[in-house]
């Protein structure tokens, strides 16, 4: 079992910078989360973390150990894109992977394709996306890796076949293995994930235990008498992330303190003051979301 | 034993905090007795499709509490000494975020201190009638 430690990591692709900076530890055991937008650089450093994309500047290490070949027979991976040979039954894949790996589960890879109701027979061509993402979460799921690095494991997945690959990765974890994992579905990730990052144009903009964040992280919301308020000595205050003004109307988000404040505010003539819970999706539009320009966006998820 | 858990991932609490409400009601009202063992983490992390490590925490919080003790190798069990002591306690707990919640509520509206006491007095007499 492995604690992956990302440290100061950039790749670029001639001008464009894919990773920028990014320092990131994922302890051991721990069911992790990458969340962010379309090409925010998750899969670059899925990529630059199994060795298939060379880092310009920065280091990833395993238990303090850079990639080696022996690293391979330890991580499994499961690629954003099918890595299925279209020409090759199942049953050929599941071949291919006991010779490639001593550790490979065949036994345990026939009886998840069997859950997934795949056909070991069938042609991988034959298959639908959904079956050739369980098809590849089910290979990974055999190696008996110490670590799973998963890019988007339930894409394409029926609602009941995305709750099995969570039970998977959840019993991964319960087994011991470090499991990091990217959904655009946030609820999955809430569910199975135990800590979370958010990354944006390759820059790391959020990390926390979900739960903590979900603790700490929220919305202080009052009514002033008229539009022409001061927020003094709040506005600036190193706990609130951003402040949202619309009309009488104030938000607040709070990233520790949310009753120090409901007082606060009250005490500045605010009225109607309450706290508001966010969920992780709150916390991630809001984590991806610059201050002000998209804040009716925002404000029409949080309402 | 059927699980008697439910938690909502989606929202904005804690799911944590959520495990341990739930199973503080469910000692409350008696529907976990004394003794009676817990799902184990890995159980009742895939029964309710949540990280184990988060069932970890909540299980640790109420060993903390004194509602539940766990053995090594045993497993979690409610707690059978001064069962009574930790139900009522269960109880409290709950009791005192549904009413810590609804005078934040009142208070928020615009309602006096004196507004909201006559509005509980009101529901206790209601809701005791039959008790008197």
């Amino acid at each position: 079992m492995s604690t992956i430690t990302i440290q100061h990591l950039r790749k670029t692709y001639g001008a464009y910078t894919a990773v920028d900076d990014l320092t990131l530890t994922i302890p051991e055991g721990c069911v992790f989360g990458l969340l962010g937008p379309n090409g925010a650089g998750k899969s670059t450093t899925f990529k630059c973390m199994l060795g298939l994309a060379f880092p310009t500047a920065g280091t990833v290490t395993y238990d303090g150990t850079a990639l080696e070949p022996s690293t391979f027979e330890r991580i499994a991976y499961v690629p954003e894109k099918s890595v299925l040979y279209d020409w090759m039954t199942v049953a050929e894949h599941v071949e291919m992977q006991r010779r490639a790996f001593k550790k490979f589960n065949v036994a345990r890879a026939n009886e998840l394709l069997a859950q997934f109701n795949i056909d070991t027979r069938k042609k991988a061509r034959a298959l639908s996306k959904g079956m050739k993402t369980a098809t590849m979460v089910a290979l990974a799921i055999a190696r008996e890796a110490d670590t799973l690095i998963l890019d988007e494991p339930t894409s394409g997945l029926d609602p009941i076949n995305q709750r099995h690959v969570l039970n998977l990765i959840i019993n991964e974890s319960a087994r011991g293995a470090s499991i990091v994992f990217s959904s655009h579905q946030i609820g999955q990730v809430e569910r199975a994930a135990e800590r979370i990052a958010v990354i944006d144009r390759g820059r790391l903009v959020l990390e926390g235990a979900v739960d903590d964040l979900k603790a700490d992280r929220k919305i202080v919301e009052g009514i002033f008498p008229d539009e022409s308020y001061a927020l003094d000595g709040i506005a600036n205050d190193p706990r609130i992330a951003r402040v949202d003004r619309s009309g009488r109307i104030v938000r607040l988000l709070t990233t520790d303190g949310a009753a120090d404040f409901v007082h606060k505010v009250e005490a500045m003539g605010a009225s109607g003051v309450r706290i508001v819970d966010l969920n992780l999706e709150d916390i991630f539009l809001y984590a991806v979301s610059p201050n002000d320009a998209t804040a009716d966006v925002v404000e029409g998820v949080t309402a | 034993m059927p699980v008697v858990l439910t938690v909502d991932p989606r929202s904005g609490v804690p799911i944590y905090l959520q495990v341990i409400e739930q199973v503080k009601r469910s000692v409350a009202l008696g529907v976990l007795a004394a003794g009676e063992q817990l799902p184990t983490v890995k159980q009742l992390a895939l029964d309710l499709t949540i990280n184990p490590n988060t069932v970890a925490k909540a299980y640790r919080e109420l060993e903390r509490d004194g509602v539940i003790e766990t053995s090594p190798g045993r497993g979690s069990f409610v707690k059978s000494n001064g069962v009574a002591d930790s139900t009522k306690a269960a109880a409290t707990d709950v009791a005192r975020d549904a009413l810590e919640a609804a005078v934040r509520e009142a208070k928020s509206i615009g309602l006096s201190a004196d507004d909201i006491r006559n509005l509980a007095h009101a529901a206790i007499d209601r809701w005791f009638r039959e008790a008197k």
